[in-house]
């Protein structure tokens, strides 16, 4: 036997709107709030270990001791020292010389007054190759030096570029740890 | 004489409609969304103005609050009150004295708060330099915070798109 039709299929179909009113009201208020609590410009900040010698200064015994154990570590003492004339990349018996002029500084300043930032990444890429894996305390450290009048950005963009290189498949440190040092 | 009823009006019939929220709904859905992620509770770190630059950097975590030093073309301000103008930054010396002092202050207030209620003296301070200031007065700034019990240094700087 057949069953019987449901007599709900006759019921209307029930024709209402949400009300989005009170949730639009919401968002009225909600945006405004919002937009006077927004971050518009995204600041970052950069961490600066102090500088090493600054610490050392008093001569305890335990501070003795661990100047001697320094002392034996392999240090690479990286320092980078930005003149106006340029960039110096120096060891702590070497200079690394410039291409064309073996007195002036690694990376000279260009016609037009700018650091060439690329060509003194190049530079640190090519020490950094060379020094990897042979066992270097400070592998990533540098030691940022400058003269007293250059600004604080071209420090700025000198760190940023310290920080990591790219090689065919990953990207590594490149010197990321930046000390500074007095004035030269 | 009263007025002839207008005939035109008199077939029109109440239109009734109601307005499509459906779209300006999700508008504001993304605005509201969009905001909520910048949204920042920590409120402004910075005051920028002509004088205080930030340089720009691609590098760097998302700074907190802490104690601010502010390096302005002509004077150094510690938490936005000027203690130092250009004058007091010795040619020779590394110690900016009024610097000095006041960073000295804090940080006894900061020794007091710890040995009374507990709260941990970070030692960090956070230090924003408009991009034009020379070296010199950076490396004296941040010599005068380390030798005053402020040596964890951070750099605020604004973090550009690259």
């Amino acid at each position: 036997m057949a069953y019987k039709p449901s007599l709900r299929r006759k019921s209307d179909e029930l024709d209402m709107e949400l009300d989005i009113r009170p949730v639009m009201n919401l968002m009225v208020v909600l945006i405004p709030l919002l937009i006077a609590s927004a971050e518009w410009v995204r600041l970052g900040s950069i961490e600066i270990n102090v500088p090493p010698s600054k610490d050392a200064g008093i001569g305890s015994d335990e501070s003795q001791a661990q100047a001697e154990e320094r002392e034996k570590e392999k240090r690479l003492g990286l320092s980078i020292a930005i003149t106006d004339l340029g960039i110096t990349i120096a060891g702590p018996g070497a200079i690394l010389s410039g291409t064309d002029n073996p007195e002036g500084p690694t990376v000279p300043i260009s016609a037009d007054g700018e650091y060439d930032y690329q060509l003194m990444k190049e530079k640190l890429i090519e020490i950094k190759k060379a020094i990897q894996g042979k066992g270097f305390k400070d592998e990533n450290r540098a030691l940022i030096t400058a003269s007293a009048d250059i600004a604080y950005k071209v420090i700025i963009k000198v760190m940023d570029e310290l920080q990591v290189f790219e090689t065919d498949e990953e990207i590594l440190p490149l010197f990321p740890e930046v000390n500074f040092s007095k004035i030269i | 004489m009263a007025f002839q009823p207008s005939k035109s009006k008199k077939n029109l019939s109440k239109e009734s409609g109601t307005l499509n929220m459906n779209s300006m709904m999700d508008m504001m859905t993304i605005i509201l969304l969009f905001l909520l992620k910048s949204f920042s509770t920590e409120g402004a770190l910075v005051t920028p103005s002509e004088q205080l630059r930030l340089p720009e950097s691609i590098q760097g975590e998302k700074p907190k609050k802490e104690l601010s030093v502010s390096i302005t073309r002509d004077v150094i301000m510690v938490n936005d009150i000027i203690v130092a103008t250009e004058a007091d930054i010795d040619e020779d010396n590394l110690m900016i004295e009024p610097l000095r002092q006041r960073l000295a202050e804090y940080a006894r207030k900061e020794v007091e708060l710890q040995n009374t209620v507990g709260k941990e003296f970070t030692h960090v301070v956070n230090i924003q330099g408009d991009e034009q200031i020379h070296f010199d007065v950076l490396f004296k700034v941040m010599f005068t915070c380390s030798k005053s019990d402020f040596y964890k240094m951070r750099l605020l700087t604004i973090k550009s798109g690259a």
